[in-house]
C-alpha cells in the first residue's frame, strides 16, 4: 500500500526544511537550558517580574524552580508549539495540495497506484518527518541539560512532555493533511491549514492572560496539551494526550478518504 | 474489439462548460484523432479516462474496465501525456525518469534510454530551468518507456520543433504497427494526416462528427489569396474564376477545387504579383464540413 520511491522522495524534498528547523531548535534548545538558573530563576524571570501579562500570554508563567519546569515553560509554551507547527503547515502543502496545483499529481496517479496509496504514503512522510524532529528535540533537551546541568533534569517528566506535544502535532498534522487533501490549489490548503491552527494559538495565548479571557480555553486544540499535568503524571493529561492523537488519526482518515473520491483538476 | 469506450459521458460545469452526452469507441489497434476548439471538453474527457473525475452520468472503460473505479489497474498498461506537463521540479530529468520508473516497479530503463535518443533529449539538468519543448520529450518518454498497450496523449507535440514533430509521427506509426491503440488530441492536420485512422470532433461539449481521415482529406477545401498588381485586375479576375471567397483591393482569395493548372493559367493573364496558400486548420475543415459552415 505505500510507495517506497515516493515516500524516499517525500523524505528526501521535505528533509531541507526539516534540517533548518532542527538547526533553529538546535539554537534555542542549547540558549534556553544554559539560562537556567537553580538559584535565582535567572533573566527570563525577570522578564515575568518586569511584565507579566506578554510573559503569560506565551504560557511562560509557572514556578521555574526545576529545570523540567524551567523548560516546559519557556520551550514547551512557544518554540516548541510553533516551529514545528510551521514545518507542519509547510509540508502538508507540499505533499498534496501542491502536487494537484502544479499538476504534477497526475504524473503520481498515471500509474498503477491508487489514490489511496498515494495520499497514505504522503501521510506517512508527515508523520515520521514531524516525529523525527520531535524525537531529535526530545534527545536535545535530554543532551543540552545532561552536559550543563547534570542530574536537574527530570527525565521521566520531560519525556511525558514530549509524548503530549507529540500528540498535539499529531492533531495538528492530520488537520493540516485534511486541508492539504481538499484543497486544489496551495492557497487554499495554507490558508485553511494554517489558518485554523494559528487561530487556535492565538485564542491559547489570549486565555493564558486569564481573568475573563480563561474561558476561551474551551475554544482550542491547545488547551488539551497539559504540560502540569503531564509532568505530574496524571491520568486526565493523558487522557487529553489521547484525545489529540485520535483527533490526528481521525482527519488523516477522513483527508485520504475524501482525496479518495474527489474530483482532480488535474 | 473496443480498446476505450465512452457511453453517454456528461460532466456539467455549468455556463456550458463541460462534456454532454458523449459516446465513441476506439478499437484495439486504432489510432483515434481527438480534435476540437480550446474550451470543447477534450481535456475533461481525457480527465475521466484517466480516472482524474468521476462521470456525473454516463460512464467510461478501457479495456473493459470501469475508468472511474478501476484506475489503478488501468494504468498498469497505460501510458499518458497531460496537455500541461508539471513535474516535481526540484529533480533533474534524468533522476525524475528513474523516480517515475522506480514508482511504477519498472527496472527495465533500455526503452527510456532509446527514446531520448530518439529525441535528442538530454535530461540531467534540472527541471525547473527547463524549456516547454524539454518537458514535453521528458512527458514523452514517461508515457512510453514502459511500453503500454493503450495512450492516451493530450497535445503530444505542442513545444516541439518541426523536426522533433515529425519524429514523434514516426513513433506513432510504429507504435500503430505494433497493435498499440492510441487517443489523441492534436492541432496540426499533417500530424493527425499521417497517423490517425479517424478523428472525433468536439464542440460545445458535445460529439460534432466522427469520420474517417480518409473522407477528411477528400473534403478539404484548398484556398488561395493573390495579389494583383492593380484593383481591376483584382475585379477582373475574380469576375472570371469561379470561386471567388473575398475580394479586398487587389487582394483576392479564391477556391480550387480540381486541378491546379488552370487557377496558374488565369492568374497568369491577370499579372499575379504574389501567392499565397492558406493554411486552413484542422477544425476549421471539419467545422467547414460538419459544423453548418463558418461565414
Amino acid at each position: 500500500m505505500i510507495s517506497r520511491p515516493l515516500f524516499k522522495q517525500g523524505f528526501l524534498s521535505n528533509g531541507k526544511i526539516l534540517l533548518i528547523f532542527a538547526a533553529v531548535l538546535t539554537l534555542y534548545f542549547s540558549l534556553i537550558v544554559s539560562m537556567f538558573d537553580p538559584k535565582i530563576g535567572g533573566t527570563l524571570q525577570s522578564f515575568s517580574d518586569a511584565m507579566p501579562e506578554v510573559m503569560a500570554m506565551f504560557g511562560m508563567n509557572a514556578a521555574t524552580a526545576t529545570l523540567t519546569g524551567f523548560l516546559a515553560n519557556y520551550l514547551y509554551g512557544f518554540l516548541m508549539l510553533i516551529f514545528p507547527l510551521i514545518f507542519t503547515i509547510m509540508a502538508s502543502t507540499r505533499l498534496i495540495a501542491r502536487h494537484v496545483d502544479r499538476g504534477s499529481m497526475a504524473c503520481l496517479l498515471a500509474a498503477p497506484r491508487c489514490r489511496r496509496a498515494v495520499a497514505l504514503t504522503q501521510a506517512l512522510v508527515l508523520i515520521v518527518s514531524q516525529t523525527a524532529l520531535i524525537l531529535y528535540c526530545t534527545l536535545l533537551g535530554i543532551g543540552c541539560s545532561a552536559s550543563m546541568f547534570p542530574g536537574e533534569l527530570d527525565v521521566g517528566a520531560f519525556l511525558s512532555l514530549n509524548a503530549g506535544v507529540w500528540a498535539l502535532h499529531m492533531a495538528i498534522a492530520g488537520f493540516c493533511f485534511f486541508a492539504s487533501c481538499i484543497s486544489d490549489d496551495t492557497r487554499r490548503s495554507f490558508a485553511l491549514g494554517a489558518g485554523v491552527p494559528i487561530a487556535f494559538y492565538l485564542i491559547q495565548m489570549l486565555a493564558n492572560m486569564g481573568g475573563k479571557l480563561e474561558n476561551l480555553q474551551y475554544f482550542t486544540l491547545f488547551t488539551l496539551f497539559d504540560t502540569a499535568g503531564l509532568m505530574d503524571g496524571t491520568a486526565a493529561a493523558w487522557w487529553k494526550a489521547a484525545f489529540l492523537l485520535g483527533i490526528g488519526v481521525l482527519f488523516f482518515i477522513a483527508g485520504i478518504r475524501l482525496f479518495e473520491r474527489r474530483d482532480l483538476p488535474l | 474489439m473496443s480498446m476505450i469506450e465512452i457511453s453517454r459521458l456528461t460532466k456539467d460545469y455549468g455556463g456550458g462548460r463541460g462534456v454532454f452526452d458523449l459516446s465513441f469507441t476506439v478499437e484495439k489497434g486504432e489510432v483515434f484523432g481527438f480534435l476540437g476548439p480550446n474550451g470543447a471538453g477534450k481535456t475533461t474527457t481525457i480527465r475521466h479516462l484517466m480516472g482524474f473525475l468521476t462521470p456525473q452520468s454516463g460512464c467510461c472503460r478501457i479495456d473493459g474496465l470501469d475508468c472511474a473505479g478501476h484506475a489503478s489497474e488501468i494504468q498498469r498498461n497505460l501510458g499518458y501525456i497531460p496537455g500541461e506537463i508539471a513535474f516535481f521540479d526540484e529533480m533533474t530529468g534524468d533522476g525524475f525518469i528513474r523516480f517515475l520508473a522506480d514508482y511504477r516497479g519498472l527496472q527495465d530503463l533500455s526503452r527510456a534510454q532509446a527514446l531520448k535518443e530518439r529525441f535528442e533529449l538530454d535530461a540531467h539538468g534540472r527541471l525547473k530551468k527547463m524549456s516547454k519543448g524539454m518537458k514535453q520529450k521528458i512527458g514523452i518518454v514517461c508515457a512510453f518507456m514502459h511500453d503500454p498497450a493503450v495512450l492516451i496523449l493530450d497535445e503530444p507535440t505542442s513545444g516541439l520543433d518541426p523536426l522533433m514533430q515529425n519524429r514523434f509521427v514516426e513513433l506513432i506509426q510504429e507504435e500503430k504497427a505494433r497493435g498499440k491503440t492510441i487517443l489523441m488530441s492534436s492541432h496540426m492536420f499533417e500530424e493527425v494526416e499521417r497517423t490517425c485512422d479517424r478523428v472525433a470532433i468536439l464542440k460545445e461539449g458535445r460529439l460534432a462528427a466522427v469520420d474517417s481521415v480518409a473522407a477528411l482529406k477528400k473534403t478539404r477545401r484548398r484556398s488561395y489569396t493573390v495579389v494583383f498588381p492593380t484593383t481591376e485586375q483584382a475585379a477582373a479576375f475574380a469576375a472570371e474564376w469561379d470561386g471567388v471567397l473575398t475580394v479586398g483591393g487587389r487582394r483576392v482569395t479564391a477556391a480550387v477545387q480540381d486541378g491546379l493548372l488552370p487557377f496558374l493559367q488565369a492568374l497568369e493573364r491577370y499579372g499575379a504579383e504574389d501567392l499565397d496558400a492558406d493554411r486552413q486548420s484542422l477544425e476549421d475543415v471539419f467545422m467547414q464540413y460538419y459544423g453548418g459552415g463558418r461565414p
